[in-house]
C-alpha cells in the first residue's frame, strides 16, 4: 500500500491523473471548483490531496468527430458549452441546459465533467444528457469504457464512477437536420437547482426523447413514454408519456417542493417543453 | 411647498452617500475587513440539540490544540446576568442549557481562524436531551416543555404577563367591538399565516474587541446601535456601562438582524479571558442558524361593514412564535395590534395577542416590524369585502381611509396625512386592468395601502464648530446602508446654511456620541433629524450672539447667509464668516461654539379615554407615513410560479431629504417583499433549520425583479419633523405580500391565506379554486 | 483538520506575492487574509452571492470557489487592480450619481462583473445586464438603480469614444 498522498497534483495527462487518483483512495479530483470548492468551505470533505484536472489537454474543448458525433471534453466549462454552435440539433439541449445553470460567473468556473460526477439530482446536465442520448467516457488505471447517459447516473449523488475513475468526455450522436432540443427549468428563482425539468429532443428521424430531472434520484425516461411521443406529439400523446413518467417518479419533499407538487409538474413541464420544440422547428430555428 | 429649493444643495437634494468613494473602490472597512497586530480569531460552538440541559464541558482536547488561546463557557458566566430588549431572559452564551439548535454554547480563541474552527469541533458537552417545542400554540398548551423554567421572575421593562412558555401578551380594545358586529351587513373571517424570513444582510454578523492595559474594551461590531450593544453586553456580562467602549465599522446592513446583539456578548468575554484582541466573524451558515429572524405569525382575523362599505368592526387575534429569547417581540406583537387596522377608520376594534417561547432561534425585529404580516390578512380582508359588496378595491378603500384630522388607532394623533394623495397616484400610475383572455399565463393588478411609524425612542446630536468654521456632526446615529450619514448631514447643512461637504459626521461612539437608541423602526431621519436641527439651532443662536457683538446690532436683526456666514438683514455686504466667528470663539470670548440637543419621543400612542390597553410595551411609539403600493403579477398556472411584472409605489413621508436615498429604500424594501410574499422561508426539520445555505434559502436575483417599479412621494410637509421630513426605511416593505396577494386573486379568482406564495401553494389553490 | 501551509506565489494586479496558503485555503481568505485585499468579501462562501468575485486570467471567477494553490501560475485582478480600468470609473461615477449601491458590501464583486461586461458589450440592453449580473445578490437597492447605473456608465463611455 502506496503513503497518503499530501498536497495539490496537476497531472498533464488522463493516464496520471487516474495512477495518482487510484493510489489513494481519499484523494480527490479536482476539476473547475465549483461543487468540490464550496464542500471543502463547508468542511464536508476534507481530502489531504487534491488532483486538478485542469492541465490535461485531451479533456479541454469540444469538437466534432470524422462521422459527425460531439465530443465535450470533461473539463469543459459551462459558459463554453452554453455557447458552443457545435452543439446542434438535438445537441442543443445540452447547450440550452448548460445556459441556464447557476448564473454567469459560475458558469465560466464549473465543468460537465465535474458536474455529472457529482450526479445531485437537482442538476440541469443530467436530463439533458439522458434526452440527447449521450454517452459518458470514462478512464481508470485499466483503459477507458463508454456508459451511455441513462447507465451512468445510478443514485442519488451515485454515478457508474469506480473509486479512482474520472470523467473524460461526453459524446452526442451526429446532428441531423430537422432535430432540435430544448430545455426547461422550472426553479424557484434564476440560478436555483431546478424543482422540476425537463429535456425534450427530436432527431430528426421522428423520435421524440424527453427526460425529466429533479423528479427521482436519476434523470427519468422511459422508453414506451417516448414512443408514445414519437407517435403523436399533440395532446393525447403528450398526455400518455406524462402518465408513465409521472408513474415512475420518485421525487423527495425538499424545501424547493413537495414530492407531489413535482408530480404534478410533470405533464404540464412536458408539454410545454414539446410544444416548444414543435414550434422551434416549424420556425426553422 | 414643493416650490422650494435648498439654497445651498442640501436638503432635497439626490446627494450623493457620502462613502461613495470609499465603497465604490473597495475600501470601505466592514467588520471582517479589521485587522489588529497579533489579534486571535474566534470561532463559536453551536447547540446540536433543540432543548437540552447541560451537564458539563470537556475541553481538555480543545485547550490541547496548538494555538488555542482560550475558551469561554457558560460556566464563565453568573447566571444572575441576563440581557434582553424588553425581558431579560437571555444570557451571553447559553448556561445551564441550551434552547435552540445553534444556539453558542462556547467560544474559542486561537492563533488562526483554522484553528479556531478546528477546536471548536473538539469542545465537548455533556448533554441531557430535553423535549423540544416547536410550535407557538403547543407551547403555550398545558404540559408543553418550559423553554424557560420560572420565566416570570425575569426582570421586565413592562407589564408583560409574562409565565412559563408567554412570553407576552398584549390586548387592545377601542369602541364595543362585541356589540358592533351585529351591526354589520358583511363580515369577512379568515386565519392566515405567516412564515419565518432571514434577513439575509449580505454581511453576516462579526465583532472585534480589543483589551487595553487597563482591562477596558474596545468593541467594533457589525451593528444597528452601539448604545444597544453598549447596554447589552455590560448586562449579560455584568460589566459597569463605563468599562465597554462600543464603536462602528462600516455595516453590510441589518434591516432589524443587527439591532440587538449577536456575538458581541460572548466575543467580549472571550477577550478579557484571553486577555487579548479576538476578533469573530460568523459565516453564512452560522448567521441563519444563531441569530434572529422575523416572527412567523398565525392571524386570526375578522372585518364587518356596512353594505355602502363603510368599515365598522374589526378582531385581530396573533399568535407570534418568539424563539427561545423575548428579544424584540412584545414590541413586535404590540406594535403589530397598534398598526392591524392599516390605515382605516375602523370604530369598535379588539386586537390581541400572545408571544410564545419555542426552541428555535429568537425571532425579532426585522423590516415592518410586524406589520408585513398583519398587512398580508387585512389588505386582502379589504378587498374581499370589496367584492362582496361589488365594490372596486380603491373605492372601499377611499371610503374608509383616515383622513387629515382623523387619529390612529388607539387615540394618537396624526399632523400630516396625503394618504388620499397616495391613492390618486395609484388610480392614475396602475388603474384596474382588463381580464386576460386565456392561455397559461394570466395577469392581475392588486393594491394595498399601510402606514409606518417614524418614532420613537431617545436621540441627541451635537453640533461643533470647528476653528475654520465648518462643522463636525455627532448624533451616534449607525449608517448601516441606508444613507443616514448623508441625510443628517444635509439636515445639519440646511439648518445652518453651508455646503455640504462644510459638515463632516462622526463615527458612532459610545466615548463620544450622545445616546442614540438605534437605527431601527425608521426613526433615524425624523428623531435623530429633529435633534439635529435643534443643536444647530442652538449653534445658530450662539453665532448669532458673536456676530452682534461684532457687528455691534441686535441679534434679532442678523440672519444666516447661505455659505456659511452671519449677515445683517437687508444689507449686502455687512457679514462675518463662520471662520471669523469661530476664531473669536476659540482665542477671545466665550469658548468654542457648541450646540446639543437630545430627547426621548414623546408623543402618547393612546389615548386613554378612547381605548383600553393592556401590556402595550411603548407609551410613546412615533408618528405617522403612509404608502399605497400596486402590483402587475403574471401566473404561470402550469406551475403555480408568479412574476411581479411591475409595480407602482406611492408614499407620504413628509419632505424627502434625499430623493435618491428614498426611492432607494422603497425599492428595496419592495424586492425583500417580495420575496417575502413569493419566495422566502426558514424550513425547520424537527428542530435543525434545515435551509441555513444560500443554496437553500433563495433571495430574490435580478433576474426575478419587477419589469419597472414606479417610485412616487406625495407633496407632504410634517410640521413636527426636521424640514417637515418623516422617515421612510420599513414603509415599503409593508403592502408588498397583500398586494402580491390581491393580484394573484385578480388574476386566477384563489386567494392565498399562507405565506410565501409559492408556485406550489398558488398551483394548490388553483386547483382549489377550480374545484370551488 | 487544518492541511499544512505551502509557500505560493501568486500574480496579483500584477505584481507577484509570496504568500502561505494551505490546500484548502481559498483564494478568497489568501487574497484578504496575507494580501489585505479586502474589495472581495465573504458573503456565503459557497459562490452563490458573488460578493466574492475576481478575475482569474481575464474571466470572472468566484475567489471563494477557487483554490489559492490552484492559482499559481494565473493572473487575478482584484478590484483594487482595476483602479485605472476607465469602465471602473464610470461605473463608479453612474454608481454614486444613480445611489446604486446602499450598504456597499455587494458592490466590489458587482463591480467586477460589470466592468467585464461593458468590456464584452459596450452597451448591453436590461436583458443582457440582468443575465451578467443575476449572480450578485443584493439585499440592499433591489436592483433597479443598479440596472440603471450600468448602462448610464455604458452611455457616458460611448459618448467618449472608448
Amino acid at each position: 500500500m502506496t503513503a497518503a498522498l499530501q498536497g495539490l497534483y496537476r497531472p498533464t495527462s488522463v493516464e496520471e491523473a487516474v495512477a495518482l487518483l487510484s493510489s489513494d483512495e481519499s484523494a480527490k479530483p479536482l476539476a473547475g471548483g465549483a461543487t468540490l470548492v464550496a464542500m471543502l468551505n463547508a468542511r464536508v470533505l476534507e481530502p489531504q490531496a487534491l488532483v486538478s484536472l485542469s492541465r490535461i489537454p485531451e479533456i479541454q474543448g469540444i469538437s466534432a468527430l470524422p462521422d459527425g458525433s460531439l465530443r465535450i471534453g470533461a473539463f469543459t466549462r459551462h459558459a463554453a458549452t452554453a455557447s458552443s454552435d457545435l452543439l446542434r440539433g438535438a445537441a442543443r439541449v445540452v447547450r440550452h441546459a448548460a445556459s441556464q445553470i447557476a448564473n454567469e460567473t459560475v458558469r465560466h468556473m464549473g465543468t460537465i465533467g465535474g458536474s455529472i460526477a457529482f450526479a445531485d439530482p437537482g442538476l440541469d446536465y443530467p436530463p439533458a444528457l439522458v434526452a440527447a442520448e449521450a454517452v459518458v467516457e470514462v478512464a481508470s488505471a485499466t483503459g477507458r469504457r463508454k456508459v451511455p447517459a441513462r447507465a451512468f447516473f445510478v443514485d442519488w449523488y451515485v454515478t457508474a464512477l469506480a473509486p479512482g475513475e474520472i470523467v473524460t468526455a461526453v459524446f452526442l450522436p451526429p446532428p441531423r437536420s430537422g432535430a432540435a432540443g430544448l430545455y426547461v427549468k422550472h426553479a424557484r428563482v434564476s440560478g436555483d437547482y431546478a424543482t422540476a425539468s425537463v429535456a425534450a429532443c427530436t432527431f430528426g428521424d421522428g423520435r421524440i426523447g424527453v427526460a425529466v430531472g429533479a423528479c427521482g434520484p436519476t434523470p427519468l425516461a422511459d422508453d414506451d413514454a417516448n414512443g408514445w411521443l414519437s407517435e403523436d406529439a399533440g395532446d393525447a400523446g403528450i398526455a400518455r408519456a406524462s402518465a408513465r413518467l409521472v408513474e415512475l417518479a420518485d421525487p423527495l419533499d425538499d424545501v424547493r417542493g413537495s414530492a407531489d407538487y413535482r408530480r404534478q409538474l410533470i405533464p404540464g413541464l412536458v408539454a410545454r417543453a414539446v410544444r416548444s420544440l414543435q414550434a422551434q422547428l416549424k420556425e426553422g430555428r | 411647498m414643493s416650490a422650494w429649493r435648498s439654497e445651498v444643495g442640501a436638503v432635497g437634494e439626490a446627494v450623493p452617500a457620502l462613502e461613495s468613494e470609499e465603497k465604490l473602490s473597495g475600501r470601505a472597512q466592514y467588520i471582517a475587513d479589521l485587522y489588529r497586530p497579533g489579534m486571535l480569531h474566534a470561532a463559536i460552538v453551536q447547540s446540536p440539540h433543540a432543548h437540552a440541559r447541560i451537564r458539563g464541558y470537556d475541553l481538555s482536547r480543545a485547550l490541547a490544540l496548538p494555538g488555542v488561546r482560550a475558551i469561554v463557557t457558560g460556566e464563565d458566566l453568573d447566571p444572575a446576568h441576563r440581557m434582553g430588549a424588553f425581558i431579560k431572559d437571555e444570557p451571553a452564551l447559553a448556561v445551564e442549557k441550551v434552547r435552540y439548535v445553534g444556539e453558542i454554547v462556547a467560544a474559542v480563541a486561537a492563533d488562526t481562524e483554522a484553528i479556531a474552527r478546528d477546536a471548536a469541533r473538539l469542545v465537548r458537552v455533556d448533554y441531557e436531551v430535553l423535549s423540544p417545542v416547536l410550535d407557538p400554540a403547543q407551547a403555550l398548551a398545558p404540559g408543553a416543555p418550559l423553554v424557560h423554567e420560572q420565566s416570570d421572575r425575569y426582570a421586565r421593562v413592562f407589564d408583560a404577563g409574562t409565565l412559563g412558555n408567554l412570553c407576552s401578551r398584549t390586548d387592545f380594545r377601542e369602541g364595543d367591538p362585541d356589540a358592533a358586529w351585529a351591526q354589520c351587513d358583511v363580515v369577512v373571517e379568515g386565519t392566515y399565516q405567516t412564515q419565518a424570513q432571514a434577513h439575509l444582510s449580505l454581511e453576516p454578523c462579526g465583532a472585534l474587541a480589543e483589551v487595553d492595559p487597563s482591562g477596558r474594551v474596545t468593541l467594533w461590531s457589525a451593528n444597528q446601535s452601539v448604545f444597544r450593544v453598549q447596554a447589552n453586553v455590560c448586562e449579560s456580562l455584568g460589566l459597569p456601562m463605563t468599562r465597554l467602549r462600543c464603536m462602528t465599522p462600516r455595516v453590510g446592513a441589518g434591516f432589524g438582524n443587527k439591532m440587538e446583539p449577536h456575538v458581541q456578548p460572548a466575543l467580549v468575554k472571550l477577550a478579557l479571558k484571553a486577555r487579548r484582541c479576538v476578533k469573530l466573524v460568523l459565516s453564512r451558515e452560522e448567521d441563519f442558524e444563531t441569530v434572529r429572524a422575523r416572527h412567523p405569525i398565525t392571524i386570526r382575523m375578522r372585518t364587518g361593514a356596512m353594505r355602502d362599505g363603510t368599515l365598522v368592526a374589526r378582531e385581530t387575534e396573533l399568535l407570534l412564535d418568539g424563539g427561545a429569547y423575548g428579544d424584540d417581540s412584545p414590541g413586535v406583537l404590540g406594535y403589530a395590534l397598534l398598526m392591524n387596522c392599516g390605515p382605516y377608520n375602523i370604530p369598535h376594534v379588539h386586537a390581541h395577542g400572545r408571544v410564545a417561547y419555542t426552541n428555535k432561534l429568537r425571532f425579532g425585529a426585522f423590516r415592518g416590524f410586524g406589520v408585513p404580516q398583519v398587512t398580508f390578512a387585512s389588505e386582502q380582508q379589504i378587498d374581499e369585502i370589496a367584492q362582496r359588496l361589488s365594490l372596486a378595491p380603491m373605492e372601499i378603500r377611499r371610503r374608509n381611509i383616515k383622513r387629515p384630522g382623523d387619529v390612529w388607532f388607539g387615540g394618537q394623533q396624526i399632523h400630516s396625512n396625503e394618504l388620499a394623495a397616495c391613492l390618486d397616484v395609484i388610480d392614475r400610475e396602475m388603474p384596474p386592468a382588463a381580464p386576460d383572455t386565456g392561455g397559461p399565463m394570466t395577469r392581475g393588478r392588486g393594491v394595498a395601502i399601510s402606514a409606518h411609524i417614524s418614532g420613537l425612542l431617545a436621540s441627541g446630536a451635537i453640533v461643533r464648530m470647528l476653528e475654520d468654521g465648518s462643522l463636525l456632526l455627532n448624533t451616534g446615529a449607525v449608517d448601516i446602508g441606508q444613507g443616514s450619514n448623508t441625510a443628517l448631514t444635509q439636515i445639519c447643512a440646511e439648518a445652518l446654511q453651508v455646503p455640504v461637504d462644510r459638515v463632516a459626521i462622526a463615527s458612532p461612539d459610545t466615548d463620544g456620541s450622545p445616546y442614540n437608541w438605534g437605527t431601527t423602526a425608521s426613526r433615524v431621519t425624523y428623531v435623530t433629524g429633529r435633534s439635529v436641527v435643534a443643536a444647530a439651532g442652538e449653534v445658530e443662536k450662539k453665532l448669532k450672539e458673536h456676530a452682534s457683538q461684532m457687528m455691534e446690532c441686535d441679534p434679532a436683526d442678523l440672519e444666516l447667509r447661505p455659505g456659511g456666514a452671519v449677515a445683517l438683514k437687508g444689507v449686502p455686504g455687512k457679514a462675518v464668516t463662520f471662520a471669523d466667528i469661530s476664531g473669536r470663539a476659540h482665542w477671545a470670548v466665550g469658548g468654542p461654539i457648541i450646540g446639543s440637543h437630545t430627547w426621548v419621543f414623546d408623543q402618547k400612542t393612546v389615548d386613554p379615554k378612547r381605548a383600553l390597553v393592556l401590556g402595550l410595551p411603548f407609551q410613546q411609539i412615533g408618528i405617522f407615513s403612509f404608502s399605497a403600493v400596486a402590483v402587475e403579477v403574471e401566473v404561470d398556472t402550469v406551475t403555480g410560479k408568479v412574476r411581479v411584472v411591475q409595480a407602482c409605489s406611492a408614499s407620504d413621508v413628509g419632505r424627502v431629504i434625499n430623493p435618491v436615498m428614498a426611492s432607494g429604500q422603497v425599492e428595496g424594501a419592495f424586492v425583500q417583499g417580495m420575496g417575502y410574499a413569493l419566495i422566502e422561508e426558514m424550513v425547520w426539520d424537527g428542530g435543525r433549520l434545515a435551509n441555513p445555505t444560500l443554496m437553500d434559502y433563495k433571495i430574490p436575483t435580478m433576474a426575478e425583479q419587477p419589469e419597472s417599479i414606479r417610485v412616487f412621494f406625495v407633496d407632504s410637509h410634517e410640521p413636527t419633523g426636521p424640514f417637515g421630513a418623516k422617515s421612510v426605511g420599513e414603509l415599503g416593505i409593508n403592502g408588498v405580500a397583500a398586494a402580491i396577494a390581491n393580484a394573484i386573486h385578480d388574476a386566477t379568482g384563489a386567494r392565498l391565506s399562507r405565506l410565501p406564495m409559492t408556485g406550489e401553494r398558488v398551483l394548490a389553490a388553483l386547483r382549489g379554486a377550480e374545484r370551488a | 483538520m487544518t492541511a499544512a501551509l505551502m509557500n505560493i506565489v501568486l500574480r496579483v494586479n500584477g505584481e507577484d506575492a509570496a504568500v502561505p496558503a494551505g490546500l484548502h485555503d481559498t483564494l478568497l481568505t489568501v487574497l484578504r487574509d496575507r494580501l489585505q485585499l479586502t474589495a472581495a468579501k465573504r458573503g456565503c462562501n459557497q459562490g452563490v452571492c458573488g460578493a466574492c468575485t475576481v478575475r482569474i486570467d481575464g474571466t470572472t471567477m468566484r475567489s471563494c470557489l477557487s483554490l489559492a494553490q490552484a492559482c499559481e501560475g494565473s493572473e487575478v485582478t482584484t478590484l483594487e487592480g482595476l483602479e485605472t480600468s476607465p469602465r471602473l470609473k464610470a461605473l463608479q461615477a453612474a454608481f454614486a450619481a444613480h445611489g446604486a449601491f446602499q450598504c456597499g458590501f455587494c458592490t466590489p464583486g458587482l463591480l467586477v462583473s460589470a466592468e467585464a461586461l461593458l468590456e464584452d458589450e459596450p452597451r448591453p440592453d436590461e436583458a443582457a445586464v440582468r443575465k451578467a449580473l443575476s449572480g450578485h445578490l443584493c439585499r440592499c437597492t433591489g436592483y433597479a438603480k443598479i440596472i440603471q447605473a450600468v448602462q448610464a456608465a455604458a452611455r457616458s463611455l460611448s459618448e467618449v469614444g472608448k
